[in-house]
């Protein structure tokens, strides 16, 4: 298996150099220029042209593709066009708060979730079922702009029990986590129900009835086991975005991560910011789907990871 | 795992969310604040603390807590020492020498020197830096040839003597003191900026009143009370910057008191001055600012005056403030706020939609289709509705463009718009402010005149009032100037936006200032 993890990882290089190419002509790409945002509202075309050769955009976009990638052989990322300071300093001092508020989120929503979901499986048609499926029906369709802002009202202006905003510990952590959760929590559930109800109508459960085997350990060694493939997938694929940080959460609660950050580059168009979030958002992303089919072995002896049988 | 799932379902998940909430729970209150501290709201994280680098409001209302210039503009507007003990003017105006008070000292404790004037100035002019702030002092003589590279120093900058300096202008220019109030005019040492190197932005050194004590970034900024500040400490212990996004959020944190002083957004402003609890603790001050749809006056179809002016007619400017912005400005006249002009101007557009219609259906032939560029700001977007729906029924068919800001800048620079909205706050308070830049045919495009307005003698007559020193001869000037671009409409003047704050009720001795930099923090107490 080491083999094959240290494959998938050295494959990241050409996979970050055809995302750094791909994002760096978009970028280039869209409408706007970050010059007329840094001069202010009154500056001279000297001025323009000035700071235009001072970040380099004066230069052919294939010259500067090339520059900004021997910045990236060298460990850098450059600086951003409007604080100077250097993009990867702000992504390593914004990365841990993202982790903690992504971590707070799949602590909230993963055990309740598998364990709701394996509930309205094994109960279905009944009224839990009906209860659990409805809820996390609402729980997906609910955007998180307007359950943030509910969650902010109830927990904080009515029971004054947590802050409504600010980058801290525990009581900041909670309110943002649980908006996150929500929609986690109700993708879970669902994944659950249906990979468990696939799962409970295989001969080989079947099987395990007929020898006698006890409720408890069907349910857990034979059902939950094969059962729990979708459900990994699921998991990684939330906490992997929740990583690359989570715009609309962030900005009701004030929280200061990796998702508000680009969100200001991009809006801005602090190429830099853009570029260097993108990179480290694709090795996060990759990473996390390399653990995720480590898992899959783990919970799956079925699947190999020799990678030439996936 | 078998106890995890077998038959006690619920039990298991009501143990995990007690123990949760047993994590949690010594923890919850709903209080977030440093005692002592006055606690303000910033809507972004400024982008740097720099004053050679600085653009941004916000960056520029906390540079003032930190920095000083040799001049600065009290409550009325008037320019008072604030490095400067004392100044005279000579030379028919081009000639500025400062007297600098003793004893101002840095925060790493040296004391400013007419070498750190001079040392600030030539690095907003060095042709090696990268301040987009040069404007504010190329006036000074010998300037534009520093920037250029051509020479060492700036022949206008001269230090007399350690607490002496003597500033040459290439020509008079009577907002020069103004100017000097303006960030981009603070004075560093130059040892911190050489010792922090571009990092200076976030480790500023002045002679405030206040020092940086923690930025963390897009979360919270703290500055502390500077105790030997020359002119006598703050009453506060310090200030701390809260940065938060959301306005729903700020107000939340208000009203739990995290927060003492907040902007009113828009839809928050009817509750908060018709509340018995709040009412007594709103502020407001007329804004130093001019609100405006600007015309494309460089080509087809609005380079007609008589459409422009048609276009003007057809909007109802006082139902949209009355209505939309709850009264919250006055309808403005011309470019010049009022609290700036001391002389009469005369918006000749006043809302008339038959006769508009009738010049606009005579004057527009061919294509009646405009594009109208906006930024993707929510109240923009509804302004643009509305002002589309009066436009419409005048019998122009308005496109609207939206785009994202720094596109929308680089589209309304280079002259793509026909209609654009788009608003002015003024850098210091002089009519200049809002003349020179937005209507002299030097400044088309980036450098303010968006709208590409050309007129000879508006041009000379805003070039006659800057070189004035005597102040009614400059108001004749910019006077007869704001009249004749009234008349030419090169936009549509719609309001100067008032701007409304609201405090905790043991707030004391808060004031809300027209310019960011006029607030030094000094008053405000507990």
């Amino acid at each position: 298996m080491s083999s094959y993890i240290i494959k998938r990882v050295i494959l990241l290089i050409p996979m970050l150099l055809g995302i750094t190419m791909i994002t760096f002509a978009l970028t280039k790409a869209l409408p706007g220029d970050p010059v007329y945002t840094m001069v202010g509202e009154r500056s001279s075309l000297e001025i323009i042209e000035k700071v235009r050769r001072e970040i380099g955009a004066d230069k052919g976009i294939v010259r500067q593709y090339i520059e900004y990638v021997s910045l990236l052989a060298k460990g850098e990322m450059g600086r951003s066009y409007y604080t100077n300071r250097k993009v990867l300093d702000d992504i390593k001092s914004r990365f841990p708060k993202t982790l903690v508020l992504a971590a707070g989120a799949m602590f909230i929503a993963v055990p309740p979730g598998i364990g709701l979901g394996l509930l309205a499986a094994l109960r279905k048609g009944a009224i839990a079922d009906r209860i659990i499926s409805t809820a996390s029906m609402i729980f997906i369709s609910v955007p998180v702009f307007w359950s943030g802002l509910l969650i902010m009202l109830f927990f904080s202006l009515s029971l004054k029990l947590l802050p409504p905003s600010g980058t801290g510990g525990p009581r900041y952590i909670l309110l943002p986590s649980l908006t996150l959760a929500l929609p986690a929590l109700a993708t879970i559930i669902r994944v659950t129900r249906v990979s468990v109800l696939d799962v409970v109508n295989m001969p080989f459960i079947r099987t395990a009835r007929a020898k006698g085997i006890k409720k408890k350990s069907i349910n857990t060694l034979h059902i939950m086991k094969n059962a729990l493939i979708p459900v990994v997938t699921v998991i990684g694929l939330d906490f992997g975005s929740y990583l690359n940080g989570a715009v609309l959460t962030e900005t009701i609660f004030g929280w200061d991560g990796i998702g508000r950050f680009m969100m200001e580059g991009i809006i801005k168009r602090d190429y830099p910011v853009i570029m260097g979030c993108i990179i480290v958002g694709t090795v996060i992303f990759v990473l996390i789907n390399l653990l995720v089919d480590v898992i899959y072995h783990y919970v799956d002896p079925r699947v190999r990871l020799h990678g030439t049988d996936r | 795992m078998q106890y995890i799932f077998g038959r006690n379902y619920w039990n298991t998940l009501s143990v995990f969310f007690l123990l949760a909430f047993l994590i949690i729970s010594p923890a919850c209150s709903s209080r977030n604040r440093t005692e002592g501290f006055i606690h303000y709201r910033l809507n972004y994280n400024p982008t740097t603390l720099d004053p050679a680098l600085i653009v941004d409001v916000t960056g520029g209302l906390i540079a003032a807590k930190l920095f000083n210039g040799l001049v600065r503009l009290d409550e009325k507007l008037n320019v008072i020492p604030d490095i400067a003990e004392r100044w005279e003017i000579k030379g028919r105006g081009t000639e500025y020498l400062f007297f600098l008070k003793h004893n101002v000292k840095f925060l790493n404790n040296r004391e400013v020197t007419a070498y750190d004037i001079k040392y600030s100035f030539k690095r907003i002019l060095d042709p090696g830096g990268r301040s987009p702030n040069s404007w504010v002092l190329d006036k000074i003589l010998g300037a534009r040839e520093y920037m250029s590279g051509r020479v060492a120093d700036v022949e206008g900058l001269e230090v007399k003597d350690r607490y002496t300096l003597k500033i040459k202008l290439v020509k008079p220019f009577s907002p020069f003191l103004n100017l000097l109030t303006m960030t981009a005019a603070y004075i560093v040492p130059e040892e911190e900026v050489k010792r922090w190197g571009a990092d200076f932005a976030s480790h500023p050194v002045g002679s405030g009143p206040f020092r940086l004590k923690e930025w963390r970034h897009n979360n919270r900024l703290t500055l502390e009370k500077n105790g030997d500040y020359f002119d006598g400490p703050a009453a506060i212990k310090g200030i701390v910057y809260r940065i938060i996004p959301e306005d729903l959020t700020a107000v939340s944190e208000f009203e739990l008191g995290n927060l003492d002083v907040i902007s009113i957004p828009s839809y928050e402003y009817s509750r908060y001055v018709r509340s018995p609890k709040w009412r007594s603790l709103v502020s407001s001050v007329e804004g130093l600012n001019t609100y405006y749809l600007g015309f494309n006056c460089a080509r087809a179809p609005f380079n007609n005056i008589g459409l422009r002016k048609a276009v003007s007619s057809s909007i109802d400017r006082k139902k949209i403030l009355d209505t939309f912005y709850e009264g919250r400005g006055r309808l403005a006249e011309g470019p010049v706020p009022d609290l700036l002009r001391r002389w009469y101007t005369h918006n000749p557009n006043r809302y008339d939609p038959s006769a508009a219609k009738k010049i606009i259906e005579k004057e527009v032939v061919d294509n009646r289709t405009v594009n109208f560029y906006i930024t993707a700001d929510q109240e923009v977007v509804d302004i643009a509705e509305v002002i589309q729906s009066y436009l419409k029924k005048a019998g122009l068919d308005v496109r609207i463009k939206q785009l994202e800001w720094s596109a929308y800048k680089a589209a309304i620079n280079n002259g793509e718009a026909d209609l654009f909205w788009i608003s002015w706050w003024a850098d210091y308070p002089d009519p200049e402010n809002f003349l020179f830049p937005l209507f002299h045919s030097s400044n088309h495009g980036a450098s303010g005149n968006r709208a590409r307005y050309t007129n000879k003698e508006v041009d000379r007559l805003i070039e006659a009032g800057q070189r004035s020193v005597d102040l009614s001869e400059r108001d004749s000037a910019y006077g007869v100037a704001e009249n004749i671009i009234s008349e030419e409409s090169p936009w549509v003047f719609f309001w100067h936006k008032t701007d409304y704050t609201v405090r905790q009720p043991y707030v004391r001795n808060y004031r809300i200032y027209p310019i960011y930099s006029m607030d030094k923090g000094l008053e405000v107490s507990f």
